[in-house]
């Protein structure tokens, strides 16, 4: 039962991510997709 | 033997209040500016009598200022006026409506109940959550070292108070004031200072969206114009033997495996110090003052990955009428929603939007003597595109642009026939700004803010990447603004205390 719980999770949280995507308003996006390409640079700018 | 024990580079809010605190504390400090007048971007110059302020235009949030001359041993009105401004902004909405907001919250209160009923309860909420947030950060965050998660939970567990307030620094601008209010005028009232941090409502931090609240805690203007900030700090620092000489560009830092030990002017002279602090913007410090090859590779990534903050040309304007305005800053605002469409479709894109004028303000109605007799100053911020190279343009062919669309707003907005009382007008671009203030691409407002560039995202005021050198100014912790700056003077300060005091 976890084991199947274990397997299904991810694709769970997936399918919630993709939902709130396109239930999202464009602003929302704007912003998601701003953070989203600042969040690689987060731990070398942490050390700065 | 070192020649000073402290050489600020840059005479801004930040270095000078580095700068004072370290000679307060017995350090033999100087400090080495490249133009011919201090302050940076919160100064004045004059021209044919008017005195124009460079950049900043008020001052709120004035408890750094009070804290850092207490801790020069004295208090603000020791070393200059500050004159209340009241109404804190007269608006012009796009539809047409004018009016002003008041200081005072219950006479705000019967203004919102005016011309937004449905947001008088909003406006209760914001009241309630903004100043108890405003008064309970004040000293545990903007005057607290913060560059590490360490220092953050070390502050988080002296005052757990603070905790609550930890999400709206996750939030949206927009976000937050859409939680108080429904009103299209009262969003826009509450969005634009977005632009004050240098970002749309849709992407700033929703720590931003309260400083429209701060500003009922009354903002100043000081007597003499805005110079008198950086002049007081000045002054209260060379009591203590602070030294500060202008027109000394520095060229690099002097290193020594991995360590600070001085700088080296333009002019080819050497000086030497215990510590170097850098009021320079981040990316300038670290890629022109220490240069590429004396930073690890992470460091290089690090600096490179911030964007600046949007540039905004200034018009400065001396008039021989007095303008039709009701108070000291005018805001002509359009929706929230067409200031997240400016971004996107036209600064974004390198496209300037038809009309110029952002924010006007009217020093002279605080301080009259900044003109001649009967003469009056406006000055206006404009906002401009981020990336800072128009497209298709060049900055110094679109001031003549910029003077006419400021003209012709003026003429809509304020004096109808404008063109005839200009007595002098002048335009500063983001290029100029460059030029004069080493701003690269003409951000003002140091590193562009939001949540992935605050706090200990930012660029450290204890460098870990260069030994003895530290940080100060709008692109360290707290970013830009005068009060902010001043904060970041502070805690600046409060870091070579402990390391060298």
């Amino acid at each position: 039962m976890i084991k199947n719980l274990k397997k299904v999770l991810p694709v769970l949280v997936l399918v919630g991510m993709v939902a709130a995507w396109f239930q999202a308003s464009e602003s929302t996006r704007r912003y998601l997709k701003h953070i989203g390409k600042q969040v690689p640079y987060l731990p070398y700018r942490y050390f700065i | 033997m070192s020649d000073y024990d402290v050489i600020v580079v840059g005479a801004g809010l930040g270095g000078l209040t580095t700068a004072a605190l370290a000679a307060k504390s017995g350090m033999k400090t100087l400090v080495l500016e490249q133009s011919d007048i201090i302050g940076g971007c919160c100064s004045t110059f004059e021209v044919d009598g008017y005195k124009f302020d460079v950049g900043a235009s008020i001052v709120e949030v004035i408890q750094p200022l009070e804290r850092l001359f207490e801790m020069l041993g004295g208090k603000i009105s020791d070393y200059l006026e500050l004159i209340p401004c009241d109404p804190i902004y007269s608006f012009i909405t796009d539809d047409g409506q004018r009016f002003s907001i008041p200081t005072d919250i219950d006479e705000t209160t019967e203004l919102v109940k005016r011309i937004a009923p449905e947001d008088v309860e909003g406006w209760h909420r914001f009241c309630d959550k903004g100043l108890s947030m405003i008064e309970e950060m004040m000293d545990a965050v903007m005057l607290s070292p913060m560059n590490t998660f360490s220092e953050a939970m070390q502050l988080g567990m002296k005052n757990p108070q603070i905790l609550k307030f930890a999400p709206t620094f996750a939030r949206t601008h927009q976000g937050v004031i859409r939680s108080f209010y429904k009103n299209p005028v009262m969003l826009q009232s509450a969005a634009f200072q977005s632009y004050f941090a240098g970002a749309p409502p849709e992407l700033g931090s929703g720590v931003f969206g309260y400083i429209a609240l701060s500003e009922h805690l009354g903002i100043y203007y000081p007597r003499g114009g805005m110079i008198g900030i950086p002049n007081g700090i000045a002054k209260a620092g060379m009591d203590y033997g602070l030294e500060i000489k202008v027109n000394q560009k520095v060229e690099k830092l002097l290193m020594e495996n991995g360590t600070a030990f001085g700088v080296k002017l333009e002019n080819g002279s050497e000086i030497t110090a215990k510590l170097v602090v850098s009021n320079l913007n981040a990316q300038v410090t670290y890629l022109k003052l220490v240069g590429p090859h004396n930073l690890p590779g992470w460091a290089v990534k690090a600096i490179a990955s911030y964007s600046n903050s949007m540039p905004c040309p200034m018009i400065y304007v001396g008039l021989d009428k007095k303008p039709d305005l009701e108070a000291h800053h005018t805001i002509v605002t359009s929706s929230l929603e067409s200031m997240n469409d400016v971004w996107n479709n036209y600064y974004k894109m390198g496209i300037i939007p038809e009309t110029a004028m952002s924010l006007v303000c009217w020093p002279t109605e605080a301080d009259p003597s900044l003109a001649p007799e009967g003469r009056h100053i406006l000055n206006f911020l404009c906002n401009a595109p981020a990336p800072y190279a128009p497209k298709g343009d060049n900055w110094d062919r679109l001031k003549g642009w910029y003077k006419d669309a400021a003209i012709k707003e003026l003429e809509t907005y304020v004096l109808p026939d404008a063109r005839d009382h200009i007595e002098y007008i002048q335009v500063s671009t983001p290029l100029d700004f460059e030029r004069r203030l080493l701003h690269p691409e003409g951000g003002i407002y140091g590193l562009f803010s939001d949540m992935t560039t605050l706090a200990m995202f930012r660029p450290r005021s204890r460098s870990k990447a260069v030994k003895n050198l530290y940080l100060t100014g709008s692109s360290t912790h707290l970013g830009g603004g005068v009060p902010t700056t001043v904060a970041s003077g502070i805690v600046t300060a409060k870091y070579i205390l402990k390391d060298f005091g």
